[in-house]
């Protein structure tokens, strides 16, 4: 028999498992943000003007223009440890999700693995349409249509006073 | 049913609150070691890390100026072509022409500041000597230019000009010569200018046959003089410490070293029609038989005469040209000497209208006592830069102006230092303040390995250090690194290289009678 969770109608596995998914997501997120502000040489610029596919002007264009690149910079940075903390302590994470995605799309697209565009030296595998980033884009889709920051997570200490 | 506390929570729900937290804790620490770790390994010393102590080539100091009021050496040019020219700049001479075009309303551009700026070595231009009437006058109106470096001279004393080498050799006016002149002639002159007492410096390749070297190694023996041949490439700072590194061992044993031409223009592969003053040339302003040396008279030839490399009665084929530049620089660092056998191939495939200098070449030569072979891609059809390589144990260094060692993923030397194996291992470059390993994006400092050199935190033209160093020895001081010896091995090396071409077969030096074996 299904044992339920009191809070929800996940069973304890599905929890676990969305809750780990969450954690593991989170992580990525935290480590990639804090490398980056720790790294007082780090630049979304390099990454920027590698950019291919239909939106590369628009991107290339960000680099190009200082006072827009320090705004991505920052941003971006801090948008990833935000996220990835969010997700980790399962605080806001329904909107950590949206923001998490929001940051995945705009890497997608910057350099989209579509058909007749050759893999950019930004990518370390082979990918044709499908890539790890637009799996985790629909991960934290996932995430976002199944919370668990009410069951296991911080959002539980307001949940309950509900 | 749980009990709640006031706050409507059970400890079941603080604990289901708080569950994921220790992540955040395990992340810390994770974060903190990783980083902990990197750090390390990029704040390892480079000494520690290739296990020597110090480099000690990189503390060398300019030697100080040698010359006084009473040691000024006269010295003079036979053969002032562009080469020429490069080389009296460097003692300190340029043409009118030069001053005008490096300065705007009186300001030295940058190049002409450094000549101004550049050390004075207190030599006399005192005669000239070439085939070519308009390389005879550029030299006279370089003599007589008075902008020299710090400051002007007085009275500037036209050089004199020689319508033979041999005349000028038997003068009194000259103490010293400097032959830049085709390949054909190096030996003869080189010789009857040593028999004559004269100090020389002679451009490189050092001769045209390997019988050539030979007389003129024992010439230069028996008469003492001071004999410096043109590889400037010795005074390069990266060549030095690429031979300190081979020698403590940080390269591990060498197996294997790859040397380049990589070219494709008509002037890279040593056509000269279109230079500057060639079009000046004809019949009557070129001495075409004090030109020909020892080759058998034959009817004059403008595109002989001037792309004179492409040749093979008069140059030496792109081994001499180029290769011998490669190997000379790979001999300074890994000591090679003279291979025991060569084989070569290749073809003169694409400039067919000039000569007959092969444009693609491969050459094999072989090291059997020290247990490895050099490679010579000569291409004149592509120019992707590949600079020398040494494929040593321990770890692979491309070394030309600058050095960049990866380390070798199976390396005893190194096995306890974890890089990544696409992280350079060590990296040097000029015109930086120190050596350290760097992230090496700046391939494009490697390129070109002729330009200056860094020494005692200076940047200083390799050219000018290596006539210094000439100059001083003539003085007493010290002695001229591309001696006789590296000379020897030079010219023997490129010349079998070239014999192994020309006869398809493998050539083998002899060297009890030193001689090249054919077949």
């Amino acid at each position: 028999m299904r044992k339920h969770n009191q809070y929800s109608e996940y069973s304890n596995w599905q929890v676990s498992a969305l809750v780990i998914l969450r954690v593991l997501i989170g992580w990525h997120f935290l480590y990639e943000g804090v490398v980056k502000v720790l790294n007082p040489h780090w630049s979304a610029a390099g990454f920027l003007n590698a950019s291919q596919g239909p939106f590369a002007n628009l991107f290339k264009g960000m680099a190009s223009n200082s006072g827009v690149l320090e705004v991505i910079n920052f941003c971006n940075q801090w948008g990833l440890v935000l996220i990835g903390l969010s997700l980790i302590v399962g605080l806001l994470s329904r909107w950590a999700s949206i923001g998490g995605m929001v940051l995945l799309f705009l890497y997608y697209i910057s350099n989209p693995p579509f058909i007749g565009i050759e893999a950019s030296a930004v990518a370390e595998g082979s990918y044709l349409i499908v890539n790890k980033n637009l799996i985790e884009l629909f991960s934290l889709l996932v995430l976002y249509l199944f919370p668990t920051g009410n069951i296991i997570g911080l959002n539980r200490l307001f949940a309950s006073r509900k | 049913m749980e009990e709640k506390k006031s706050n409507g929570m059970s400890r079941r729900d603080t604990i289901k609150a708080l569950a994921t937290l220790p992540v955040l804790g395990y992340f810390g620490y994770a974060y903190n070691a990783n980083l902990l770790k990197i750090e390390e390994a990029k704040a390892q010393d480079y000494l520690e890390r290739l296990k020597i102590d110090k480099i000690e080539v990189s503390e060398e100091k300019l030697s100080p100026p040698t010359g006084n009021s009473g040691n000024r050496i006269r010295f003079g040019v036979v053969g002032n072509g562009w080469r020429g020219e490069q080389l009296l700049k460097s003692l300190g001479y340029v043409h009118p022409d030069y001053v005008e075009d490096s300065s705007e309303n009186g300001i030295p551009d940058k190049g002409m500041q450094k000549f101004l700026d550049q050390e004075d070595l207190n030599v006399e231009f005192a005669a000239v000597c070439d085939t070519f009437e308009v390389h005879t006058r550029r030299g006279v109106e370089i003599s007589a230019n008075d902008l020299r470096p710090f400051g002007k001279k007085r009275d500037p004393k036209p050089a004199k000009v020689f319508s033979s080498y041999k005349e000028m050799i038997a003068s009194d006016d000259i103490d010293a010569i400097i032959i830049a002149t085709a390949d054909h002639t190096h030996a003869q002159i080189a010789i009857e200018a040593a028999k004559a007492g004269k100090h020389i410096y002679l451009e490189k390749p050092m001769t045209h046959s390997i019988e050539e070297a030979v007389e003129l190694r024992k010439v230069i023996k028996d008469t003492g003089v001071v004999f410096q041949l043109g590889h400037q490439n010795r005074q390069q700072m990266s060549f030095k410490i690429a031979n300190e590194l081979y020698e403590k061992g940080v390269f591990g044993d060498v197996s294997m070293v790859q040397v380049y031409t990589n070219r494709n223009t008509d002037f890279g592969a040593w056509i000269r029609d279109d230079a500057f003053d060639h079009k000046l040339g004809n019949k009557d302003n070129i001495n075409w038989e004090e030109f020909l040396g020892n080759v058998p008279l034959c009817e004059f030839d403008r595109k002989k005469y001037f792309s004179w490399q492409r040749y093979s009665e008069f140059g030496t084929s792109i081994t001499g040209n180029d290769l011998s530049h490669q190997f000379e620089c790979m001999n300074q660092v890994l000591k090679l000497g003279i291979p025991e056998t060569v084989v070569a191939l290749g073809g003169q495939y694409y400039y067919k209208h000039h000569g007959d200098m092969p444009d693609v070449f491969n050459a094999v030569f072989n090291y059997p006592e020290r247990g490895l072979t050099m490679t010579y891609d000569g291409n004149l059809k592509n120019d992707a830069y590949r600079p020398s390589r040494i494929l040593g144990s321990a770890g692979t260094v491309d070394v030309d102006r600058a050095i960049l060692m990866y380390k070798d993923s199976h390396s005893d030397r190194y096995k306890d230092i974890i890089l990544d194996p696409s992280d350079p291992f060590y990296y040097y470059a000029p015109d930086d303040d120190v050596d350290a390993i760097s992230s090496a994006t700046s391939q494009v400092y490697m390129k070109g390995g002729y330009g200056p050199t860094t020494i005692d935190g200076k940047t200083v033209e390799a050219t000018l250090l290596h006539l210094k160093e000439w100059v001083d020895a003539i003085r007493g001081q010290g002695k001229p690194s591309c001696d006789i010896e590296a000379g020897f091995e030079e010219a023997v090396t490129f010349n079998l290289a070239n014999l192994a071409y020309e006869h398809k077969k493998v050539v083998t030096w002899d060297k009890v009678n030193e001689k090249a074996i054919i077949g």
